[in-house]
């Protein structure tokens, strides 16, 4: 239809500067008049906004979109009219258009419900608590646990009603023996004074449950100056009633007291943070090690510079960068997937992991380190009539040495932060232990592994931006 | 000589400090290899332990031959007389039963016509309350023609006028080749990460844009409260952005619930973190003579923010924002591990019912989105740089 | 004595960036060689000392041919020729002192010097040479950490190490300003004068030529179009080397 206008000032504009003919093109296909009008760029990208615009409505069935659609696709023949009558229009309308198409879709698929934020607080509550109070130290403490006996179904010779204790004062319960749901009143003299104590109740075989108030909660009496208490309980039940038979069982009320005598210690989750965080950085360093190995010989044959003297070696360099592009893309954590089964549960499958991921990474990084040598030092040490090796050593290696070992430390730097996931799939670390603990509920115990992730990882960080720094 | 000081060596401190920095790095090493439990062997002693996954991810299950199917159905009375029999035309393609009613536990035989040769034929039984009760098999010849005895077991009478019917489907793969329902998910779910990624990352950037500002220092200001905001912010960036998004995920994942929206929430606090210190940098990093010139002016600082600042920082800011992107489509792959949705969660279920050629084309839709990504990222952030 | 017969230089892509270059160049001189960009000056000091293959004639230093060399006797040769490059050619990231002592790899045990032991000799030789040239106290930065002249400085001092009897330089100041420039050729003049060392140096200008040469040689598209004194060349020389458009400017 349209015949090449050579007085057209674009040579690339195939429509004759005719602004009907451009507008009936970009009505039937989007983006079409302003592509044969020189304007390929923006007539790709009005059929690709637009194309992707519908497919995306399509597919999650939300048609009311369809306006922002027609909207763009009105400007789309606008604009090529424009266009044809040497007009440009600003493209930001119909940008707008598709992009709150693209977001109400993007926030349809991600099921974004801000609301829940709000109305689920209840369940951060617990984990905000956990965070702020993390369980990384605690008070060092000694505890006591002392029993006085009772009987459940009366024998002919009941236990006596006051029990002295080895490390110090008696428990007196009003009766030795009883009925499950008896009232019991107990008193306890001579124990640690002005100390919260726990009451329990211990069945015949000495398992523990605790005693508690008529509200569920967990029966705590405070003991007085003198270490005395007094409190009024049931006879709970104990044992499952399928072994009740009957006879005589000899449990016993149960007295638990913590108190603090010292200063503060880690705390048992404490001490597992640190392990673990250890093994974290551990598994970083040996892998960033690994990889280096690999990494350094396979740099070279990236390297385009090196490689772009004959065909033979021109594949090997597309077939190496290829391979290090693809495994760059899948996260170490996929990869550990794969380790776990081959090596089983532990670090060495994070370690092995994490190491093929950075020889892809690092032989990326170092492969355009090896690009960028400059030629001029190796040319003049050569002139002073220095051999290939002295070459080497004196021209190619002062020049990548340091920004390799620069790549290096940020490597691990990162191996550091992704060796806090691994142990998600069971490739060890610190990671391990957050699922485990979410399982658990155990916020507090994350919340030590969470501070102690955030400052170790911002302190490497520091150091290792140091570092690079001085390196480069 | 010893007029020239320069020509001295380096301090015996830069040795000791030399000696001591190793030493730290050799215990470091025998603790690292102690902890890490490495055996090497196994790499190759339980080699073949790896071998059915990685041959499972070099075959994904990628394309599916679809499954045609074409049926017949004929009423059948049990026992006689409950309802209408069934009219058998003459001919054309049928199915014929040996009697055209029968009562329970009797033996009949189907015979079918002019069907579609060499074909397996399901029987079923369809009841009269909708229930599908599978009968026997059969295949049928070159002409078209199949022979089935078929029991007929007791079964409930005609209900609400309908009667049962006896049908019979015959089944053959066609020749074109379809996508898998592997590929279907994974092409769904790909989706779904992308916008996680694009979802989070502007959520960060609509957060992180004002941000940003409080940890430049040029924009602070020396003051003492500037200096404390600077200080508070740029910590606060810092320890947020050491954290893994799916360490943050694991904890959304419990507030929010299992789904792509945790992801997006724990998604979104980390990289609000890392982009507010990258912006807060290139704030920094600006040329103050226009900043100058609007002050020189007579102007406030918030015009010479939004006059000499901005212009300068919204490349940058744009620069980040879709490098950003880029690595979050590749966190949200994973994501899903800890319940954050995306292909991760399917991944993980496909990778835990030992489907690994199903876990294979997920790798490979990850490899091939990141990659393309990657480099659609690098070449817009090459033009705004 | 250095001599030069009938030498040609065609690169791959079929440019002859020497056609048929001869002359001898006598002991104690400081040759300089103009001529515009791409008219064969850094061939020509490359074919010298064979960091760039000859494609016909022959190099004779000191009665050795030095284009039928092997490659042990070529780096024998290699270390009696120092060389001074127009971007210096330090390896940025290494000390100036390693920068000074990789000049004296043409002579001391090789593997060694992969260790990086050097002999104390070459360490006393290495603090004269950075005297000479008024860097010493430089001696332990890294060589990206000096200005542009003093990188040169640096350049020279290795070139120095080798004790060479030939001095090459390709454009050693065109990165520098002129001030700088007049300090860098003083010091190779120095080293000229001093120590007797042969030199031939490419320059731009024809100023700095004419203060610095005691003869000239000037190529134009690879050929030889004078060679004499630089008093000998007036407007009409000047033109047929530059070129008809070309002014004359000076530098001092």
């Amino acid at each position: 239809m349209a015949q090449p206008n050579h007085n057209a000032p674009d040579s690339a504009d195939r429509l004759g500067g005719n602004p009907l003919a451009a507008a009936g093109l970009s009505l039937v296909v989007p983006g079409s008049g302003q592509y044969l009008l020189g304007q390929t760029t923006r007539g790709l990208a009005i059929l690709a906004g637009i194309g992707l615009s519908i497919g995306s409505i399509l597919w999650q069935n939300m048609p009311t979109l369809f306006v922002f659609v027609a909207f763009a696709w009105l400007w789309n023949v606008w604009d090529a009219y424009s266009l044809a009558r040497k007009a440009t229009r600003s493209y930001l309308p119909p940008l707008f258009a598709l992009l709150m198409v693209i977001y109400t879709v993007g926030w349809n698929i991600t099921q974004i419900e801000p609301q829940k934020l709000a109305q689920q607080a209840n369940r951060a509550a617990p984990i905000a608590h956990g965070m702020l109070a993390p369980d990384f130290v605690e008070r060092e403490s000694e505890f006591r646990k002392e029993r006085g006996p009772f009987e459940v179904h009366c024998s002919d010779n009941p236990p006596p009603p006051t029990t002295t204790l080895k490390s110090g004062g008696t428990i007196t319960l009003s009766a030795t023996c009883g009925e499950v749901g008896d009232p019991l009143h107990v008193r306890a003299e001579g124990l640690w004074p002005n100390v919260e104590t726990e009451i329990w109740w211990a069945n015949p075989i000495g398992q523990e449950q605790r005693v508690v108030t008529p509200e569920g909660q967990q029966l705590i009496v405070t003991t007085d100056d003198t270490g005395s208490f007094e409190v009024d309980i049931e006879v709970p039940l104990a044992v499952p009633l399928s072994h009740d038979t009957g006879e005589p069982q000899l449990h016993a009320v149960q007295i638990n007291q913590t108190r603090i005598i010292g200063g503060w210690k880690i705390s048992d989750n404490g001490w597992l943070v640190i392990t673990k965080m250890a093994e974290t950085i551990a598994i970083a360093l040996v892998a960033t090690t690994f990889a280096v190995f690999f990494a350094v010989p396979l740099s070279f044959v990236a390297a385009r510079n090196l490689m772009s003297g004959n065909p033979v070696t021109v594949a090997v360099y597309y077939v190496t960068r290829t391979l290090l592009n693809i495994v760059r893309s899948i996260e170490s954590l996929i990869i550990a997937i794969v380790f776990v089964v081959w090596v089983g549960l532990g670090p060495f499958a994070g370690v092995m992991a994490l190491t093929v991921h950075s020889i892809a990474a690092l032989g990326k990084l170092y492969s355009e380190q090896v690009e960028s040598i400059d030629f001029g030092p190796i040319e003049a040490v050569r002139s002073t009539g220095a051999n290939w090796w002295q070459t080497v050593v004196y021209a190619v290696l002062p020049q990548v040495f340091p920004p390799f070992l620069a790549f290096t430390i940020y490597r691990w730097d990162i191996n550091v932060r992704m060796s806090t996931i691994l142990g998600f799939v069971g490739g060890g670390g610190i990671g391990f232990l957050i699922v485990q603990w979410q399982r658990l509920s155990q916020w507090e115990a994350i919340g030590a592994a969470f501070w102690s992730i955030m400052i170790i990882v911002a302190v490497l960080d520091y150091v290792s931006a140091k570092a690079r720094e001085r390196l480069i | 000589m010893d007029n020239q000081p320069w020509k001295k060596s380096p301090s015996p401190w830069k040795y000791g400090r030399s000696a001591l920095l190793a030493v730290v790095i050799i215990a470091a090493y025998i603790y690292s290899f102690r902890v890490t439990e490495l055996d090497l062997p196994r790499l190759v002693t339980d080699f073949p332990k790896a071998v059915p996954i990685l041959q499972d991810f070099l075959t994904p299950d990628v394309l599916a031959r679809g499954e045609q199917t074409e049926s017949y159905v004929i009423n059948y009375p049990v026992p006689c007389g409950s309802g209408q029999e069934a009219e058998i035309p003459d001919s054309g393609p049928r199915i014929v039963p040996s009697v055209p009613c029968s009562d329970p536990k009797t033996t009949i035989t189907v015979e079918g016509f002019d069907l579609r040769p060499d074909t397996k034929v399901q029987l079923r039984w369809l009841l009269p309350d909708g229930r599908r009760l599978r009968s026997a098999r059969a295949t049928t010849d070159g002409n078209g023609h199949f022979n089935v005895e078929v029991e007929i077991r007791p079964i409930v009478a005609a209900k609400e006028g309908n009667i049962s019917q006896l049908e019979a489907e015959l089944q053959w793969e066609s020749t074109g080749l379809m996508p898998s329902e592997a590929l279907k998910i994974t092409f769904a779910k790909i989706v779904e990460t992308v916008f996680m990624a694009l979802m989070a990352t502007t959520f960060a950037c609509l957060v992180a844009f004002p941000v940003g500002f409080l940890g430049a220092r040029n924009i602070m200001g020396t003051g003492p409260v500037g200096t404390v905001v600077y200080y508070i912010a740029r910590t606060i960036f810092n320890l947020m952005r050491s954290i893994e998004a799916l360490v943050m995920a694991v904890m959304f994942a419990i507030w929010l619930g299992f789904g792509p929206f945790a992801g997006v929430m724990a998604m979104t606090v980390v990289t609000v973190a890392s982009l507010s210190k990258l912006f807060s940098e290139a704030i920094e990093s600006i040329d103050p003579g226009p900043m100058e010139a609007i002050v020189a002016a007579g102007g406030n600082r918030l015009q010479a923010i939004v006059y000499a600042v901005f212009p300068q920082v919204i490349p940058p800011f744009i620069a980040f924002a879709i490098y950003h992107w880029d690595i979050n489509v590749r966190i949200s792959t994973i994501i899903g591990f800890v319940g954050g949705g995306g292909i991760g969660l399917q991944l993980q279920t496909w990778i835990n019912q030992l489907a690994y050629n199903k876990a294979g084309t997920a790798v490979w839709a990850i490899v091939i989105v990141v990659t393309i990504l990657d480099n659609l990222s690098s070449q817009i952030r090459k033009r705004l740089v | 004595m250095l001599e030069i017969k009938n030498l040609t230089k065609v690169y791959d892509d079929g440019t002859v960036a020497l056609d048929n270059v001869s002359f001898t160049v006598q002991d104690g001189e400081f040759l300089v060689i103009i001529g515009l960009s791409g008219s064969g000056k850094s061939t020509l000091l490359r074919c010298i000392n064979r960091l760039i293959e000859p494609t016909s004639g022959q190099i004779i230093l000191d009665g050795v041919d030095i284009t039928a060399a092997s490659p042990a006797e070529l780096r024998r040769i290699r270390r009696d020729i120092g060389m001074i490059f127009q971007h210096f050619n330090l390896v940025k990231r290494s000390t100036v002192m390693r920068n000074v002592l990789a000049g004296r790899l043409g002579y001391v045990n090789p593997w060694l010097s992969l260790l990086g032991i050097f002999p104390k000799e070459d360490k006393e030789r290495a603090w004269k040479a950075l005297e000479l040239v008024g860097i010493a106290e430089k001696a332990y930065n890294r060589a990206d950490a000096l200005s542009g002249g003093q990188q040169q400085r640096v350049g020279i001092a290795r070139a120095l190490m080798q004790e060479p009897k030939l001095l090459l330089a390709d454009e050693p100041v065109s990165a520098l300003d002129p001030a700088t420039s007049h300090s860098v050729l003083k010091y190779i003049e120095l080293i000229n004068r001093e120590r007797g060392v042969t030199v031939m140096c490419s320059l731009h200008f024809l100023s700095l030529a004419r203060t610095y040469a005691t003869r000239i040689i000037a190529l134009k598209d690879g050929k030889m179009m004078f060679d004499g004194l630089p008093e000998e060349i007036d407007d009409q020389r000047f033109k047929e080397i530059y070129g008809e458009e070309a002014v004359r400017v000076e530098v001092n």
